[in-house]
This record gives C-alpha cells, sequence and structure tokens, in this order.
C-alpha cells in the first residue's frame, strides 16, 4: 500500500483488519473500512475504467458515491460502485468496459474516430439500410457498456416496509442532522436517510473539531430516538409525502424499499461539487477537491505527488492544506478568484503529466485538484413541484417555492459557518416538527380508528426561519478548451456545442440528443455544466436555458428491491394435506391449488360410473344470503323467477351482465324462511360476491339482504356413482336419504360423519346419482376420511378435476368461461327457457329482449359434436369450416376422450344454419388437415334422459 | 367412529426466535358475524373499534358489520343475552376465517412488512380495528393488546392460513435478538 499515509486523525479505515482482495486477478490488500477505490488508490492503482464510448482510461474524480470513473464487476455483481461499495475480504474486483485487459483495450480504437462518432451518431448511421439493422444490433451489443450479468447469479434476499414517520430527513450532513434532533425532540418520529456510510456530510472530511461535531450530533440524533439509516437514499418524492428510501444497511437483506408516507419531508441533500470543463479533464490524476480531502482524511490515501490546485472556494483552499499537511508537493495554486484558470491537462494514457494554465505556462503535475463550484441537488424539490432558479452571483440552482410538507435547509438553500448551518437546521427541523403536528392531528381527527386529538387542528406554520445567505461564486464552468461534461456518458462540451449547432434549442432535446446528464450519476455533477455550455452556445442566459427536469430515482435502485419481497397468495381446502399424501396431481386454477387427477382419470371416471367416487369441490363460490328480500335480489341477478322456491328446494340459474352475456352460473337453495346459499363457479367467486354487493349497494340499498362469503367456510364434497346413496346413508342418520324422501334438487340439513350443521344437496355435474355435502371446514377432512374408510367395501375412490370435467362433457353440462365466452348470450346456451322476459327485471333484460326479437341478427348455437372418427380428439378452439371453404363457421369449445362411450365427444358453438341435429360438420385441426364431425341431438352424448342422475 | 376433531387451515407451525413477536393460531375461536342496517349499533360497539364483553371480543369490522371472538359458550351467551330486531343476522363464520394472533413489542414493525397500515399507537391504539391487504391477502386486523403489550388478531380467509402464517412468521424473524 505504497500510497496509504500515516494515521490521519479522521481515518474511517481500521488498520487491525487488513482485507484481502483481487483486481483484474491480482491480490492487494486493503483495510476495513475502505472503499474498493481506496483500497486500489492505496496500492498504487491509478485507472479504473475504461469510458463509455471511446473507452478512455479513467480513475478517481470525485471518490464518492457519484464517482463516474470507479464502476467496477465485484465477482457476478456488475455496475459497482467502487467509490462507494466497502471492501470486503476475498472480494474479486475487476475492470468493466474493457477488452481484453483495463491496460489494452482494443476498442479503444473507437477514440481515433471520435470526430465521426458525436451525438447522434448512432441514430444517424445506422438508420439505414433498415433490413442490416440485425447485423447492426449484434455487432453493436459488443460495444455496449457495462458488467457481465451472470445468469446464474444467485437471488439476494431483497424486503419491503412500508413506514410512517412524522418526518424524513433527506441527507445526514450537519443540517439535516440538526433537523432531525429538532424535530425529534418535538416529538416527532423521525427518519434520517443518508446516502453515505458516515453521517456528517463534508465534517466528515473536514478539521477535528468538524468531526467532533458530527460525533456530537450523531450522538445526539441517537438520544434523541432518531431512526438513522445509513449507505440509504430518498430515491423518489411523490404526491401527498410519499416518500421511497431504498436502504442497504439492513442486516440480512440486500436492500429493501422503505414505502413511507411522511408527513413533512426535510431535504438536507447538501450540494455536489462539479467537474471543470477543460481539455484532458478526464485524465487519470484529475480530481475534483472533496475527492482530495476525503481520500486524505477519510482513508489515508496520498492522491499523487505532485499537485496543481485550481481553487474557486473554500474547500479548493483547504484541500491545498491538506496536500501540503500530508506532504504533497503543491507546484502551484490557480486562484480562480483572482481571474486565473487552466486550459489543458495532458499525459499519458494512464497518467496525468503537465498542466497549461491559462497564460500559457505549463506546470508538470500528476494531481490536479478543481474546486471550481458546486451542483445543488435540486432533484427531491423538483418532485415535489418546485423549478429552482438560477442565480450567477453564487453559480449554482436555489429552490423557489415548495409545498408546505416540504422543507429545504443546508447548502440547497444557502452557504454560511457551520453553527449557520446547525441553525438553520434545527429551525427547519421545529418547522417540520409543527408542520407535521398540523398533519397529524388532521390524520387523527378523520381516521375513526386513531386516538382522537384534543383541541382545534393547528394552522400551518408559517415559515420564520433565518435564511441562508449565498456565498458569492465565480461562475466557472468552460474554460478556453473543450472538455468532457458527462464523463459517465462521454459526451463532451464540443458535443453539446454541435447539437446546439444542428438546431436542438430546448435542454431537453439536447440531452435526449446527446444523452448527457442521463448516466447513472443522473445529472448530479452535469447538469449545471451542460446548461452553461449550451447557454454559451446560443448566446443567451443559464436562467434562459433552464434545466431539464430531476425525475425519480435519486439514487439508482436496484431491480430487486423494486420488486421486493415475492407474494403470491395460495389457497388450499381443508383436504389438501390428504390429496398431497394420496399422489395428487395438482393443478394451479387461479390461486387455487386443486387435484387435477390421483394418476389415472380414466380409471377415476370408470369408477364413479360404476361405483362411487369423491371429489373435493371447495373452492365452488358459497354465498349465505339472509334477509326477507333474497328473492327480489335472486329475480334481479337469475334470468329465471325465484319468488316461489320452496324451503329445502334447489333451483339452477344462469347471471348476465347488462350486455346479456352470460356471467355466471350454479344452484342457488332455499334453507330456511329467510335463509338461502347461492353458489357460484369456483372461478367466479370472488367477482360474483363484488356484482351482489354492488347491486346491493348502489341500486337498492333498501333491500334488506346481508351477503356473508362462506365459500371455504365449507369443505365441499361431491359424492357421485351408482353407490353414492349408500355410502352416505352409513353416515347420516337424522336425514331421510331415500330417493323418495330426498329429490333431484333438494337440499338438506344434517350431521354427517357426527358434525352437525351441514348441507347436502342432490345435485351433481358427473350425470350420475350424487350428494354435494358441504361440511363445516374445520371438520371437512374428518367427513373425507370417514367417506374412504366406510366405503372401502363400495370401491370408493378419490376423483379430480380431469375425471370431473369428462363426465361434464359426457353429460353436455357447459362450463362458463369454457363453452361460453365474453361475447355469448345467455341464449346461445340453449337454456332459453330459463329466460323469463316476462319479469319485471333482471340484469341483462333490456339487451336479451332485443336480442331475442325480430330484429336481431341470429346468435351462435352451443351444440354436442361427435368426431366422425371416434379416436380422433379435436383441441379445444379448433375452427369448424362451411366445407370447402375457409369460412369459420364455429369453433369446439370442450373435447375429450370419453372413455364411458369409448368415443370422443364435443361442445362447440356454431351458427344456426349448422345447428339442427344431424349436420355434418368440417373442424380445421391444428395440425392444417380437416376432419368431419356431427351435431348430435342433445348437449348430453350420455345418459340423455337423466335416469341415472335422478336414480 | 372416530369423534370430529377441529383442524385449523394452518397445518405447520413454526417456533419463534428469541426476542421475535410471537405468532400463534387462535383459528378455533367461535367467530360469529353479526350484521345490521348500516348506522345501527346492535352491539354498542362503533365501525373500526373493539370492546371485550364477558368475554367476548365485539369488533366493528364494517359499518353494517360486527365480528364477535371468543369461547363458544361465551359467544352463544352474549348473543342469547342480546335484544337484536329482526333486522339483525348472525352467521356462523367460525370455519370461514382464519385467526391468527401476533403478539410483542415489535409486532407492529413485523406487521409493517407485510400490510401498508399505520400501525402507531396513536393511529392504530388498543382496541382499534382495520381491514388491509396483508401480503396480498385481504383481511381484517384487529389490536387487542394483552397485559399491555402489544397484540394483533388477524383474521382473513381459511384458505390462505399456511400461505398467511408463514408470511407473517417471516417477516417477524427479522426481530429476533440473534439479528
Amino acid at each position: 500500500m505504497i500510497r496509504r499515509l500515516e494515521p490521519q486523525s479522521g481515518e474511517v479505515i481500521d488498520r487491525e483488519t487488513p482485507l484481502k482482495f483481487t483486481w483484474n486477478s491480482k491480490k492487494y490488500v486493503g483495510y476495513a473500512g475502505d472503499t474498493i477505490a481506496s483500497a486500489l488508490l492505496a496500492n498504487n492503482q491509478q485507472v479504473f475504467s475504461r469510458s463509455m464510448k471511446y473507452h478512455r482510461p479513467r480513475g478517481v474524480l470525485t471518490a464518492d458515491y457519484w464517482d463516474p470513473n470507479t464502476t467496477v464487476q465485484v465477482g457476478t455483481e456488475p455496475n459497482v460502485r467502487g467509490a462507494h461499495r466497502l471492501l470486503e475480504a476475498d472480494m474479486k474486483v475487476s475492470a468493466q468496459n474493457a477488452w481484453p485487459s483495463l491496460d489494452l483495450d482494443v476498442k479503444a480504437a473507437n477514440g481515433l474516430f471520435g470526430r465521426f462518432l458525436t451525438a447522434g451518431f448512432y441514430y444517424k448511421t445506422f438508420i439505414k439500410p433498415q433490413r442490416l439493422w440485425p447485423l447492426y444490433e449484434k455487432v453493436l451489443a459488443r460495444f455496449a457498456p457495462g458488467g457481465v450479468v451472470d445468469l446464474n447469479t444467485p437471488h439476494g434476499y431483497h424486503d419491503k416496509r412500508y413506514a410512517h414517520p412524522d418526518v424524513v430527513v433527506a441527507g445526514g450532513g450537519p443540517a439535516g442532522l440538526a433537523a432531525a434532533i429538532s424535530a425529534a425532540k418535538a416529538g416527532m418520529s423521525v427518519m434520517l436517510v443518508e446516502q453515505n456510510h458516515h453521517l456528517g456530510g463534508h465534517l466528515r472530511w473536514g478539521t477535528d473539531q468538524d468531526r467532533e461535531t458530527a460525533d456530537d450530533l450523531e450522538a445526539a440524533a441517537r438520544d434523541a430516538g432518531v431512526e438513522i439509516l445509513t449507505d440509504s437514499a430518498v430515491t423518489g418524492r411523490y404526491d401527498d409525502n410519499w416518500i421511497a428510501i431504498s436502504q442497504r444497511d439492513h442486516p440480512g437483506v440486500v436492500e429493501r424499499l422503505i414505502k413511507a408516507r411522511a408527513k413533512t419531508l426535510v431535504v438536507a441533500a447538501g450540494l455536489v461539487e462539479r467537474p471543470y470543463v477543460f481539455s484532458g479533464n478526464d485524465l487519470p490524476g484529475v480530481m475534483l477537491s472533496g475527492a482530495v480531502r476525503r481520500l486524505i482524511n477519510m482513508y489515508a490515501v496520498r492522491p499523487g505527488n505532485h499537485a496543481v490546485v485550481l481553487t474557486a472556494n473554500a474547500e479548493g483552499d483547504a484541500a491545498v492544506a491538506d496536500l501540503e499537511r500530508v506532504g504533497v508537493e503543491v507546484a502551484r495554486v490557480v486562484d480562480a478568484r483572482a481571474g486565473e484558470t487552466i486550459s489543458k491537462a495532458t499525459g499519458s494514457s494512464k497518467q496525468l503529466g503537465s498542466v497549461t494554465l491559462a497564460d500559457g505556462s505549463t506546470v508538470k503535475a500528476d494531481l490536479l485538484v478543481t474546486a471550481a463550484g458546486w451542483t445543488a441537488p435540486t432533484s427531491l424539490l423538483n418532485m415535489s413541484g418546485d423549478r429552482p432558479s438560477y442565480d450567477p452571483a453564487a453559480a449554482r440552482f436555489f429552490p423557489t417555492a415548495l409545498p408546505d410538507n416540504v422543507i429545504a435547509t443546508g447548502g440547497l438553500v444557502g452557504d454560511g459557518s457551520l453553527d449557520e448551518l446547525i441553525a438553520h437546521g434545527i429551525s427547519s427541523g421545529e418547522l417540520a416538527a409543527q408542520r407535521a403536528a398540523a398533519v397529524k392531528h388532521r390524520l387523527r381527527s378523520t381516521v375513526t380508528r386513531a386516538q382522537n386529538p384534543k383541541g382545534p387542528e393547528p394552522p400551518v406554520q408559517q415559515d420564520r426561519r433565518i435564511g441562508l445567505s449565498r456565498a458569492p461564486h465565480p461562475e466557472l464552468y468552460r474554460s478556453d478548451t473543450h472538455g468532457m461534461v458527462d464523463f459517465s456518458e462521454d459526451v463532451s462540451s464540443k458535443d453539446l456545442v454541435n447539437a446546439a449547432a444542428e438546431g436542438f434549442d430546448s435542454v431537453e432535446l439536447v440531452k435526449r440528443f446527446t444523452t448527457a446528464t442521463m448516466g447513472p450519476s443522473q445529472g448530479k455533477l452535469e447538469t449545471v455544466n451542460t446548461v452553461a455550455v449550451l447557454a454559451e452556445a446560443r448566446g443567451e442566459t443559464i436562467e434562459e436555458v433552464g434545466t431539464t427536469v430531476w425525475r425519480p430515482p435519486y439514487a439508482p435502485i436496484s431491480l430487486g428491491a423494486l420488486a421486493g419481497r415475492v407474494f403470491e397468495p395460495v389457497r388450499v381446502s381443508s383436504l389438501h394435506e390428504w390429496h398431497t399424501a394420496n399422489n395428487m396431481t395438482p393443478i394451479l386454477a387461479g390461486q387455487w391449488i386443486r387435484p387435477e387427477h390421483y394418476g389415472d382419470p380414466g380409471a377415476e371416471v370408470a369408477n364413479v360410473r360404476t361405483n362411487v367416487g369423491i371429489i373435493d369441490v371447495t373452492p365452488l363460490g358459497k354465498l349465505d344470503l339472509r334477509g326477507p328480500d333474497v328473492p327480489k335480489l335472486l329475480n334481479l341477478l337469475y334470468t329465471n323467477k325465484w319468488s316461489k322456491l320452496p324451503i329445502g328446494r334447489v333451483r339452477y340459474g344462469m347471471m348476465c351482465a347488462e350486455d346479456g352475456v352470460v356471467l355466471d352460473d350454479g344452484v342457488t337453495g332455499r334453507l330456511g324462511e329467510d335463509h338461502y346459499l347461492m353458489t357460484t363457479t369456483s372461478s367466479g367467486a370472488g367477482q360474483i360476491w363484488q356484482w351482489v354487493e354492488m347491486w346491493l349497494q348502489t341500486e337498492h340499498p333498501d333491500w334488506e339482504v346481508h351477503v356473508t362469503p362462506v365459500t371455504t367456510g365449507f369443505t365441499s364434497i361431491n359424492i357421485a356413482g351408482p353407490k353414492s346413496r349408500e355410502l352416505l346413508m352409513r353416515l347420516v342418520d337424522d336425514v331421510d336419504l331415500s330417493a323418495e324422501a330426498f329429490e333431484y334438487m333438494n337440499v338438506r340439513t344434517g350431521t354427517i360423519a357426527g358434525v352437525p350443521d351441514c348441507f347436502m344437496w342432490r345435485i351433481g355435474f358427473t350425470g350420475e346419482l350424487s350428494f354435494e355435502v358441504h361440511v363445516p371446514a374445520g371438520f371437512g377432512l374428518h367427513v373425507w376420511e370417514q367417506l374412504i374408510e366406510r366405503g372401502a367395501d363400495l370401491g370408493v375412490g378419490p376423483f379430480g378435476l380431469e375425471a370431473q370435467r369428462i363426465m361434464r362433457l359426457e353429460k353436455g353440462h357447459f362450463i362458463v368461461g369454457q363453452d361460453t365466452d365474453g361475447l355469448t348470450k345467455a341464449p346461445t346456451t340453449g337454456l332459453r327457457a330459463l329466460i323469463k322476459l316476462d319479469k319485471d327485471d333482471f340484469a341483462g333484460k333490456p339487451e336479451l329482449e332485443w336480442a331475442l326479437g325480430p330484429e336481431a341478427p341470429e346468435l351462435p348455437v352451443l351444440v354436442a359434436i361427435t368426431p366422425t372418427d371416434p379416436r380422433l380428439v379435436p383441441d379445444e378452439a379448433c375452427q369448424i369450416l362451411r366445407e370447402g371453404t375457409t369460412e369459420i363457421v364455429g369453433r369446439i369449445t370442450s373435447s375429450r376422450f370419453s372413455p364411458s362411450l369409448q368415443r370422443s365427444i364435443c361442445l362447440g358453438q356454431v351458427t344456426p344454419e349448422f345447428a339442427a341435429a344431424g349436420t355434418m360438420l368440417t373442424v380445421r385441426l391444428c395440425d392444417g388437415s380437416d376432419t368431419t364431425a356431427r351435431v348430435m341431438e342433445h348437449h348430453a352424448h350420455f345418459d340423455p334422459e337423466g335416469v341415472r342422475l335422478r336414480g | 367412529m372416530a369423534e370430529p376433531e377441529f383442524r385449523s387451515s394452518v397445518t405447520t407451525l413454526a417456533a419463534t426466535p428469541a426476542g421475535a413477536p410471537a405468532l400463534t393460531d387462535e383459528s378455533p375461536l367461535t367467530k360469529v358475524s353479526v350484521r345490521a342496517r348500516v348506522g345501527a349499533s346492535p352491539l354498542g360497539v362503533d365501525f373500526t373499534r373493539a370492546a371485550r364483553r364477558d368475554g367476548v371480543l365485539i369488533c366493528g369490522i364494517r359499518p353494517d358489520e360486527w365480528l364477535l371472538l371468543g369461547g363458544e359458550g361465551e359467544v352463544e351467551a352474549l348473543l342469547a343475552a342480546a335484544e337484536f330486531d329482526a333486522s339483525v343476522n348472525r352467521i356462523d363464520i367460525t370455519h370461514s376465517r382464519l385467526c391468527l394472533r401476533l403478539t410483542g413489542v415489535r409486532s407492529a414493525s413485523a406487521l409493517e412488512k407485510v400490510c401498508s397500515l399505520d400501525f402507531g399507537d396513536m393511529m392504530f391504539p388498543d382496541g382499534a380495528t382495520g381491514s388491509a391487504s396483508v401480503a396480498k391477502v385481504s383481511s381484517d386486523l384487529v389490536r387487542d393488546d394483552i397485559a399491555g403489550e402489544p397484540s394483533y388478531l388477524l383474521l382473513a380467509d381459511r384458505s390462505f392460513g399456511q400461505y398467511l402464517y408463514d408470511a407473517i412468521h417471516d417477516a417477524t424473524t427479522e426481530f429476533a435478538d440473534s439479528l
């Protein structure tokens, strides 16, 4: 570590903890507390990367989070900010954007053609001929900047948190710390977010007294109960102070997104030092004054040996003092305040060699330090609606007007002594607390669950803070030579001048044409210089040119953090464990995990047709309806009539939307005088609940009906097959299950296997004698296991969704959403008798009246279809054609091979012309060939008379 | 014949790390939904408030719905003593709803990881109720402190039981002493 200095009083490295790491496969040693960049520089490594377009060698520029030149690859992680990421043991660090190596990068040949690679080169060059674009794309992809993404990278754990602090303070410098402390002391909950690893801002690389002040402020903040996040950033401010925070200091988590709803936001983002534009300003060895001070005072690294310092402010003067203190020869101090400046820097490909001053003299140097001024990172203020204005006397932008719940402090709003900054922070924290208190009062008054406050809402406090002054600063943007403006994007001042000459007269267009300010630092270093160069090129003032709009994110955030924790709710019935233990092949149906089959769906069908099977139909939607007006509701929702449904009876109904399209279907049973149980399709359960509530709450709030979803309150089991009655009778004592006493389409309430309050319905979807039982879910597994145990001699077995689908198709039952679609009106289903147009009203009635009238076009018809080739099963959605043409006259909506009939069976929609029984159809198969099929007389292929069903 | 035994939808419980909020399954509690006209107050408890009476926690979870939680006998006794008019309905939803309880000084912090509500003492005090998405599942929440220690009841559709238990338990582990 030949550049490591003797111990410095403010150093943050731990010399007792050396860390081994590799840089481009060579071994080095740094210390705990080092950043990757400081460790490398301590080891005399000056070149960290190659620039994006011209592949120019780049060294440290800012030595902090915003450094555009120290982006490296760490293991499998690309694009790591080397001047911010802390060194870890055994880190494998490598350069990116260089091939074959950082030292010898053949892509640097781009630099030879630099004059041709100006802004817009790619847009203009590769637009024609269009047919060659695929080739261009492949070649250009090889020149794409950035690191290497390893598709096998293990996914880190990302997290998410919601927070409701009273005050969020963005920035942990002296003003931000003071604001956080005073707000916390005023009784507010405060979250302080600092981008760096240490609190204190510029005090950390200042004097011993500065650091002592920072330590005192940090201790006071902790004592006051401020929640402190370091290595974190407020990345966005949205309406109503919805604040996004990227937190990287949380244990065990790569990064987490905090969604904070703050009552007031204090922005204390400080100032970002901006580079000076001159020829050679991107040579390794050209650094900003802040970089030099951080390297010396925090990391004990000698930034160079022979220095030239261009200074326009106190920070530059302090850099001179720091350099001299640690023995760096300061060959020349160029004082911009006295009108002095530099003209260009020259050197080898890896190192600055000399500096040419404005008077033409040349000074040999391996370090050129510039202190040319500040950019006010007003992003969060812009996101709050502010349009900062430029003050030429101070050579930077200042905020103008902010909403009451956003308060700016510190360097963003002015200059002053440390005491003045802290005093401004304190008064800002107090103001934030007062305004937060008013918001809290309002929230607690309006949110009924909250502890209601006493007294009237306090008025919004006026801003009576004593403002900070604005220190005069020379406008120092570009010397008499051109240089780099955007180091991340390789955009020079010449590119900007050329863009202006090409007629780009809006700063927003120049930004997009040249990509200036669009790199990882998002304008923190480049914006003011870009605007200044553009203003110069157009002969306007900076104020006249204006700035681009700063949008979120303030600092980069990983996609993993945005995704956060992945919540994917899944639903299972009370029988799930049994299914899993009994060879279930699962299928995901919406959020439900259901058994598709238990090994052989064909055998399951055969068992139901021969013996008895049981299926878990818990997801079937179930709504408990109570109240004297339930019949009115049913009459409104269903197309058929419900006024005279006797207690103990069940009726099938079809629901339509206002456009007459089939919405859902199911059966509803009357359990008591004012008590009904409605069932819906499994997939429609949630939607129909909303549908019912919508009608009740918006159209008929006067109706006395209470709707309660009880879908999963019951484990629903369908017991189907010729032996189903015999099986159920073994478990039920208090209900007469005989055919005479318990007829088809009836419902009874009774006890099953010792479980009271079970509902038993004589209905079924399979075409077999069947009982659908609804058992209180906590006892569902008990009843299921009893059915299996007590029915063993009857051959009982479970069957899954696939067997049920086959059997319902054999029976010709349609499925809403499968055999109907978003255009299928009720008459298509063949259930014309259920559409009672003589009712006063029902959902969809006006449309259906028209659809069934003489002026409407004829509707498609749902028919049963059997292919001529009994082994051939057309895929669902295969088209039905007019023979010998390509005219589509229908489609197959469902198809299966029927184990019961030993032939293929289908349902399909056809135009009325083709709906008559016996009509031969042409079905276009997926492989393009055609086959023939015949329209059947009934929907039911199996037991059309319903003898088995009613048995 | 085997006796019926109530089975919760949370079938696999995890150990609570030391220091972390404790997550327990209280699904077997009797739960009855009392429905009345909007604006009525058949049990004397307002919407968004909860109160314990004769061992039963009465929770105003919607403007026209109160959820009663307690032992079967206690809930039955309270309902038997109540004088409801004909417009009031009571529906036993014991089997429909999962009921989890999260207890501990950091339980609000744990909930903040899965729910966007403000669980601060002022905004969600003891005896408050709310409805929100918890780990993307529509849920009712009731603050029901135990001996001064923050405690929250979470009620959701039974079918999400194991999923919700796992999601919330995962959110609590961050607050274990070892971290």
